[in-house]
């Protein structure tokens, strides 16, 4: 936590300095700071068990944020940062009233004009009405449940009408049923047992798993859900072993996430283990452990672009900066920020105030060509551009156990279509 | 796999699952039958003692899963971590009760117990902050060994887990019913006031029931540790709330009811995940609790208890 308010205090005095200079050399009366400065908020389950992957967010959001102060602000803005945690002791992972919390106090810092975050589709669904009440935009790098953009759902989630809820990854309502078509065409599994965590996030993607694997022909043998506080998972495994399945899918995150694994690897280490992006975390990786976590096959709402060779200076960089591997989910997060960087710099251009409003507008409208390729949304919030990629856990004894970089092999992309 | 071969599979899940909830059941009850205190911090005592004992094991030389040992090596790691586990969590358990416990001895009311809550919350916390929210990778030095019984699989850890349990009840049983010390502690569940006329030192006997109580819980916390490979802060709760639903389902204050309600509740939790679905464990567990205490208020093995005037 001191080292998230000591960068916030810095990036502050950072932005304020270069303020008091350009003020001072330029010999004009001097503007007031809170003119040329504007706060993006972060929002992320910094403590408890989806630490490692929020951290891994973060500091793709920060990263961005430094460049953009480094190449000259946005539109004649530096950008400050208010860094606030979703995790709590109680939940020991995010936590749902403490995002809804933390979206009130971004909602009472004027300086505040959009959010990268939340990590976690929970979350979302306790912030966007306190959002939407204020038009303050958020820009999720990671939350995939399609309820929070759905507009069937509007007067939960966006109470006020408009859009405040964009995603740069896609949803859901393509991770789940993607990876199902994979699973039958390329994986050759005809039968499959589901398990969610009962989180927002793990009982949307199984369900949407479910009716898809459903449509296809598959043989769906059963869906239970576990309690994530619980410790013993080893009546269902031994139930799910009797019926015998080829596959089991697993929706959900870490806390039931790393339990779920260890406890099929002792009972049924035979069945093919695929799980969605909620199983992308360097704690699952330590938490299980190889051999037990080897073989899982999991999927990131978003194109893998890590390995491509434009991208090796800035996961060099990165690597370097925060002393860790970045995830994919680091990489939206940088794009989230481009976003917004990016609807600052064209209010700013068009001569309109730069606030809530006007920021939320020009994200709407946003078109631009990211680390990931290029972004724009529907009227909902949904990115347009729509790949779920697919990753192979397999033991790389080269780097380290937590390196979500190494230890995940990209494997390719689970088809929108079935293929047959 | 036949269905039947699933069952007995969920029996040997159960019996596991019921011998860990019954090392925890016996702290409890056990401080219950001597000064009638529910000691919520019991909880997070097994909770620090997984913690604990991953500590030792992890002096030991061994992390994670790739080290296995066998013969003389891996009883010697093993007893050398029950060992120590039990003292730390006894000692734990004893110091407890001596700074927080004993000067609320004789305050009437639910002070003793809030207190214990209280207890329970800074453990929790302490092993939260110091040590992470993250599940813990536990070290595991067994080898694995399976045999088949028909079509089910019996792990050597199990086996293991059931031996060590059986160990620990003996050898409770054995102290409280043989040794003088056991014996006035009976003395002093039956009567306190007459105990200590009778020349029982009855602090005495209160603090070997916290040391005794609080090294089971110790042992489980290893056990939990080498049965599941991981450890965390919130095992605590869900585990120490069954043990506590097995004291009661048991008879609160009995020790062979502690026992058998532990392996009742691990057994109704893995048959009810099998035969219905594992998202209503819980429901059925304390609905069965409710239906027992209803008919039978003191539980299966229960006294009815004298009220003190």
């Amino acid at each position: 936590m001191t080292k998230i308010h000591r960068r916030q205090l810095m990036m502050t005095t950072v932005g304020a300095l270069a303020l008091a200079t350009l003020a001072g050399s330029a010999g004009f009366a001097p503007v007031q700071a809170d003119e040329k400065l504007v706060t993006i908020g972060i929002e992320l389950p910094l403590t408890g068990a989806d630490a490692d992957s929020a951290t891994r967010i973060k500091n793709g959001a920060i990263m961005a944020i430094e460049d953009a102060n480094t190449a000259g602000g946005a539109g004649g803005y530096k950008i400050a940062v208010t860094v606030l945690d979703s995790g709590t002791s109680t939940a020991g992972q995010y936590d749902p009233a403490q995002a809804a919390t933390n979206a009130k106090k971004f909602v009472a810092d004027p300086n505040v004009i959009a959010i990268v975050g939340p990590e976690m589709s929970g979350e979302g669904k306790a912030m966007t009405p306190i959002l939407s009440a204020a038009n303050l935009a958020a820009v999720t790098p990671s939350s995939t449940n399609p309820d929070i953009t759905d507009p069937k759902f509007a007067a939960l989630y966006k109470p006020n009408g408009k859009a405040i809820y964009f995603r740069t990854v896609t949803t859901d309502a393509y991770q789940g049923p993607n990876m199902a078509n994979y699973m039958r065409d390329t994986l050759k599994v005809k039968s499959v047992y589901i398990l969610d965590d009962s989180g927002a996030y793990g009982v949307g993607i199984a369900d949407h798993y479910e009716a898809q694997a459903k449509k296809i022909g598959m043989n769906v043998m059963g869906h239970d859900q576990l309690d994530p506080k619980e410790a013993d998972y080893t009546t269902i495994i031994t139930k799910i072993k009797g019926l015998n399945p080829d596959a089991i899918y697993y929706g959900g995150v870490a806390q039931a996430g790393v339990k779920v694994a260890k406890q099929i690897y002792d009972i049924f280490p035979t069945v093919i283990k695929c799980g969605g992006d909620g199983m992308v975390d360097g704690g699952i990786l330590s938490g299980v452990g190889f051999p037990a976590i080897e073989g899982w096959y999991v999927t990131q709402a978003s194109p893998h672009v890590m390995d491509d060779a434009a991208m090796s200076d800035w996961v060099a960089r990165y690597t370097k900066n925060y002393n860790m591997t970045p995830s994919d989910y680091a990489i939206t997060a940088y794009d989230a920020v481009s976003v917004i960087v990016d609807s600052i710099k064209r209010v700013s251009a068009s001569g309109q105030p730069v606030n809530r409003d006007t920021v939320r507008d020009a994200i709407q409208g946003t078109k631009i060509d990211t680390l990931q390729g290029p972004v724009s949304f529907d009227e909902n919030g949904d990115m347009l551009n729509k790949v779920i990629s697919v990753f192979e856990i397999h033991h790389d004894a080269g780097s380290a156990e937590d390196d979500v970089q190494h230890q995940y092999k990209y494997i390719g992309v689970a088809p929108e279509s079935p293929t047959s | 796999m036949t269905y039947n071969d699933v069952l007995l599979q969920q029996v040997i899940n159960g019996v596991s699952l019921g011998a860990m909830y019954s090392l925890l059941a016996l702290g409890f009850t056990m401080v219950y039958g001597i000064i009638e205190l529910i000691n919520f911090a019991h909880f997070n005592v097994f909770m620090v003692g997984s913690f604990f004992s991953r500590w030792v094991l992890k002096l030991t030389g061994l992390v994670g899963q790739r080290v296995a040992l066998t013969g003389f090596p891996l009883v010697g790691t093993l007893l050398l971590a029950l060992v120590c586990v039990m003292l730390f969590c006894g000692l734990l358990g004893v110091a407890i009760e001596r700074t927080v416990l004993r000067p609320l001895r004789n305050v009437p009311g639910t002070a003793a117990m809030i207190t214990t809550i209280g207890v329970s919350y800074i453990l929790f916390n302490v092993i939260l902050l110091t040590q992470g929210a993250d599940a813990k990778n536990f070290p595991n030095p067994m080898p694995v060994v399976v045999w088949k019984v028909s079509g089910a699989d019996l792990r050597l850890r199990e086996v293991l887990l059931w031996g060590i349990s059986l160990l620990l009840m003996g050898g409770l049983h054995f102290f409280v019913r043989r040794t003088r010390l056991g014996k006035a502690m009976q003395a002093t569940a039956q009567d306190q006031e007459a105990a200590r006329m009778m020349g029982i030192e009855v602090d005495t006997v209160v603090m070997t029931t916290f040391f005794l109580g609080s090294a089971l819980a110790g042992a489980a916390g290893l056990i939990f540790g080498l049965y599941y490979n991981f450890t965390s802060y919130v095992i605590g709760y869900t585990a120490g709330l069954r043990a506590f639903t097995a004291a009661v389902l048991g008879g609160i204050g009995s020790i062979p009811g502690a026992m058998v309600g532990g392996v009742l509740i691990g057994l109704i939790e893995s048959l009810g995940g099998q035969l219905l679905a594992t998202r209503w464990t819980d429901v059925i567990i304390f609905s069965i609790l409710v239906i027992v205490l209803v008919l039978r208020p003191t539980g299966l093995f229960g006294r009815m208890i004298i009220r003190k005037s």
